[in-house]
């Protein structure tokens, strides 16, 4: 029981940075960018070259979230942009950023060849004994950078300027260029930093699942599912908590179902979720999940 | 007239789409002005404003403000310091408080903290009630401090230029009263003001001039002098 639970909290803050990597940049554009997976495995598969050819494997982590910045930018300038410019109100962009993942996708098939190549382990060999249950160095890390990242995210929006305008520019972008913002130089900055919350996911997992071409689809499938049934579309670090939910439930699919049941059991539950609390759980417009909202008080 | 106009609009047509919304107009607003322009819904004066913040897709024509050409600017250049605008329906940021509001409005000051404090003190001095309220989340406010908010965002950029869209409208007797005597504080801090507004009376009030516009045209230009002294036919045959 235990085991699962940690197990299902790692993976989950995995999930959980895929999903608040997508909610951010679809916070402050209103854009899915469906190639998120696709940034996630940029990052994977650029340190794993990196590292086995002989450099450090920080230096090489940080040129592989360098590189998933830059196409993180790209999938806006390339992907967004255009599309946006000739009518705000397009959905063009459904299919173009999913256009811009194959592309990237089939690049690094093409590049590295379409198996999967070794990841540098990082903390994987140390683990560690919580009380009946066993977690790996790596996995912990990946918890305490999950919870970071989220508490980061909630620190710049509330008190920077930054993530003020970041908000309001979400909230009207029209008005948020009518006090002097360049709204363009603030998405690209939020597809920089969502590119940058899916690489460190990716460095994460990449000692578990080694560095594959086609990672992007299902770990861009799971940040989805986070988002969603945590409602991170109205609040991004809802979907840290959706991710955990999420990694809790295939993990313990896997344990008290059977090994396949995580391919399945997590789509049931986002069914679940969606019919009883369409906005996702942990959102703010969800009646049932209200954090901090005083009573309404008219002065 | 030597001096240069702070607002200068010259055969200015704007409108989103196919047609115009607004052909040809000409207006200025000289420094330290108040100017109205005054029109029945669909006349185009939301317009003319949308298109001085360049918020308008396409417009043709010269815009100029304190001697610089705006035409081709985008709106984020011309809204640090040369233009600002409370706009309709006040559209402040709901999800942050009253302050964070204001500050944003000086966004393109941030650097400036010195003057940043006195912008926002000279706000504070003229709506006192924001002060007060200044950490409250700004949907928790009415409508007339909102709208207090929504100027004090516009002042707080430290334009040559402060458009006003309708402040007066759906607000309370006590609260447009607030808003006038602000407008009229402005004026006597040395601002320039272009106004929109449907009440003649709010208009008469503040401002040395006024336009009455017509289906996207400017049809005439008067004295608030006129108005009070029997005008007010004149003007009731245009706002039907």
């Amino acid at each position: 029981m235990l085991q699962f639970v940690l197990s299902g909290v790692a993976i989950g803050s995995i999930y959980g940075m895929i999903g608040m990597a997508l909610a951010i940049s679809f916070y402050v554009t209103r854009i899915i960018n469906f190639a998120q997976g696709q940034l996630m495995m940029v990052t994977v598969m650029v340190t794993a070259e990196l590292a086995s050819s002989g450099y450090p494997i920080w230096l090489a982590a940080l040129a592989g979230l360098a590189c998933s910045c830059i196409v993180g930018i790209l999938s806006y300038v390339i992907a967004v942009r255009p599309i946006l410019l000739s009518n705000r109100f397009s959905f063009g962009w459904l299919v173009s950023t999913l256009g811009f993942a194959v592309i990237v996708e089939n690049a690094a098939a093409y590049i590295w060849g379409p198996t999967s190549q070794a990841f540098p382990p990082i903390l994987n060999g140390i683990s560690l004994p919580i009380g009946g249950a066993v977690l790996t160095a790596q996995q912990l890390l990946a918890i305490v950078t999950a919870a970071v990242l989220a508490a980061g995210f909630e620190i710049v929006r509330r008190y920077t300027l930054f993530g003020k305008l970041g908000m309001a520019t979400a909230a009207d972008p029209e008005m948020a260029s009518a006090i002097g913002a360049n709204t363009t130089v603030v998405a690209i900055v939020a597809f920089a930093v969502s590119a940058v919350y899916a690489g460190v996911a990716g460095l994460l997992i990449g000692p578990s699942t080694f560095a594959n071409p086609y990672l992007g689809d299902t770990f861009g499938t799971y940040g989805f599912i986070a988002m969603m049934i945590g409602g991170g579309t109205e609040r991004p670090i809802a979907a840290m908590f959706g991710g955990l939910l999420l990694g809790v439930c295939a993990e313990g699919a896997n344990a008290l179902i059977n090994s396949q049941a995580s391919d399945w059991f997590p789509f049931i539950v986002l069914v679940l979720i969606l019919i009883v609390s369409p906005k996702g759980l942990f959102s703010t417009s969800n009646p049932l999940f209200r954090p901090r909202r005083a009573a309404v008080t008219r002065g | 007239m030597s001096e240069q106009p702070t607002l200068e609009i010259n055969s200015l047509s704007a409108g989103y789409g196919r047609f115009d919304v607004v052909r040809d107009v000409a207006l200025s607003v000289g420094k330290g002005e108040a100017v109205a322009l005054l029109g029945p819904n669909g006349a185009g004066k939301t317009t003319v404003l949308r298109a001085i913040m360049g918020l308008v897709k396409q417009r043709r024509g010269l815009i100029r403000i304190g001697g610089t050409d705006v035409s081709a600017l985008p709106t984020h250049r011309i809204a640090r310091g040369l233009a600002a605008i409370a706009p309709e329906g006040r559209r402040l940021f709901l999800d942050q408080s009253v302050e964070d509001n204001l500050l944003l409005g000086a966004l393109h000051l941030r650097h400036d903290k010195a003057r940043i404090q006195t912008l926002l003190a000279s706000v504070y001095g003229l709506f006192p009630v924001l002060k007060a309220y200044r950490q409250r989340l700004s949907s928790f406010l009415s409508g007339g401090e909102q709208q207090m908010v929504a100027i004090g965002r516009m002042l707080m950029s430290d334009p040559e230029i402060m458009l006003l869209d309708e402040p007066s409208v759906a607000l309370s007797p006590v609260a447009v009263d607030i808003v006038v005597k602000a407008m009229l504080e402005l004026r006597k801090r040395g601002a320039s003001l272009l106004l929109v507004e449907q009440r003649t009376d709010v208009a008469t009030r503040v401002c040395d001039r006024l336009y009455v516009m017509t289906h996207g045209e400017i049809v005439d230009e008067m004295k608030p002098e006129t108005i009070r002294s029997g005008g007010m036919s004149i003007l009731n045959k245009y706002l039907g």
